[in-house]
């Protein structure tokens, strides 16, 4: 749930709309850019379908909106629904990443 | 979209219309940046698939949360006549293979078997009713948003359906009229020729079903439904479910009640013969009814959970005041 009280639809770490949140939170980006910034980050290749699905649903739930095209290549930014889900789910993952490691005695070592 | 896109504008062909002309050209601007001329690997095209497909169930309201509870409630209304369809083409296989099954059944064992089947035709015409209710409650929506908006909207799925329903009943009285002339050996299915011809109609039908329901979906998502007639749909859709149990129940009893008392039905006919109880004509109508009964479970499932909703003001594409 976001801090509306709406439901994000935000559940796991490699949701591909938790991606796209993320990776547009550092700034407008359109379908390539976003592509190789999650590929970047996360690690996960996103199918062209599974990249727009998750687009569209967010352009509907209105969690990211679109820019004005260029060359054919339409941007998107986050939208403050957008951050505010996005940080409803970083702060739910965060809860269960520090139960995590703190139950395997993790706590101040680093992760490569 | 520009003759650039020749390579991959085939990729679009599994997502629908509105998605294409929203979303189209940045997503083949993003094939063209990511694969740079280089083939397609049929894992992305294989995806693609699937995610256009998706799309397709969910504009229609079958899957997802788009449209709102009056949108997932025609979506759902829409799933549960996917699933008369199902029984339709079972249904005829059905009655098809059931005709004559008093013949071969002693008197005395005759009582639940035909009552199973006696409810099974009832429960037929109760769904054909409420499918004949459901184009009426559609039916001045659809005329209003011809005289407003024309043919235009509707022609693709109106066309299609035209075509295979006029194949499908040009084809269905050629061929009985043709088994008429034909002596009882030739048409009990083991001469080549009329088996073929069967086949093809077989499948000719399926088509038309398949393209009827396609295009009666097709017509209703484009519809501005006003909140009583998505209302009226889903009580009907609830009713059509309850109907399709019915139905299922009762073939499963004529089989099982038949199976006990006549079981030389399933096989040669010859009263006294044995054989298996689970011929494959059976089998398959079995297997069509379940699906279509899962079907129609899912969007009775869906109707209820969004009965309750509150309006939310979207009509469809095509809006009709």
């Amino acid at each position: 749930m976001t801090t509306s009280g709406q439901p994000s639809g935000l559940r796991r770490a490699n949701d591909p709309p938790l991606l796209i949140l993320t990776s547009l939170a550092g700034g407008p980006k359109h379908g390539y850019a976003l592509s190789k910034d999650i590929e970047e980050f996360a690690g996960t290749v996103l199918s062209p379908g599974a990249l727009y699905g998750a687009i569209a649903r967010l352009e509907e739930r209105q969690l990211i909106e679109p820019l004005a095209e260029t060359d054919r290549r339409r941007p998107y930014r986050i939208t403050a629904a957008g951050s505010a889900a996005l940080a409803d789910a970083v702060r739910e993952m965060g809860r269960v990443v520090d139960v995590g490691t703190a139950r395997l005695g993790l706590v101040g070592r680093t992760f490569a | 979209m520009t003759g650039a896109h020749t390579d991959h504008t085939g990729m679009l062909r599994w997502y629908p219309p509105e998605w294409r002309n929203r979303y189209g050209d940045e997503f083949l601007t993003l094939l063209e940046d990511t694969y740079a001329g280089a083939p397609v690997p049929m894992s992305v095209r294989l995806s693609t698939a699937r995610a256009g497909l998706a799309e397709r169930l969910r504009g229609v309201g079958f899957i997802g949360d788009s449209g709102g509870p009056e949108g997932r409630l025609r979506g759902a209304s829409l799933m549960v006549l996917c699933a008369w369809a199902f029984f339709v083409l079972a249904g005829a296989e059905f009655a098809k293979y059931a005709e004559h099954w008093d013949r071969v059944t002693p008197a005395g064992d005759r009582a639940l078997p035909s009552a199973a089947y006696d409810t099974v035709q009832v429960a037929a015409f109760v769904g054909t009713l409420i499918v004949a209710l459901g184009a009426a409650c559609v039916l001045p929506t659809f005329a209003r948003s011809i005289r407003w908006h024309g043919w235009a909207p509707f022609s693709r799925p109106l066309r299609a359906l035209l075509i295979t329903s006029t194949l499908a009943v040009a084809t269905t009285a050629g061929i009985i009229l043709w088994a008429h002339h034909l002596g009882p050996t030739r048409r009990d299915g083991s001469w080549l020729p009329f088996r073929i011809i069967g086949t093809t109609w077989v499948v000719m039908v399926i088509i038309a079903v398949a393209t009827g329901t396609g295009a009666v979906i097709g017509i209703t998502a484009r519809l501005g439904l006003s909140r009583p007639v998505t209302r009226a749909l889903a009580a009907l859709a609830l009713s059509m479910t309850l109907t399709l149990v019915v139905v299922f129940a009762g073939v499963v009893a004529w089989w099982a009640s038949l199976a006990a008392s006549a079981p030389w039905f399933f096989g040669s006919g010859a009263i006294g013969s044995g054989g298996s109880t689970a011929p494959p004509a059976m089998i398959v109508c079995g297997a069509v009814m379940l699906v279509g009964l899962a079907l129609a479970l899912c969007g009775a499932g869906r109707v209820l959970r969004n009965l309750g909703g509150s309006p939310s003001g979207h009509r469809g594409p095509v809006t009709t005041g």
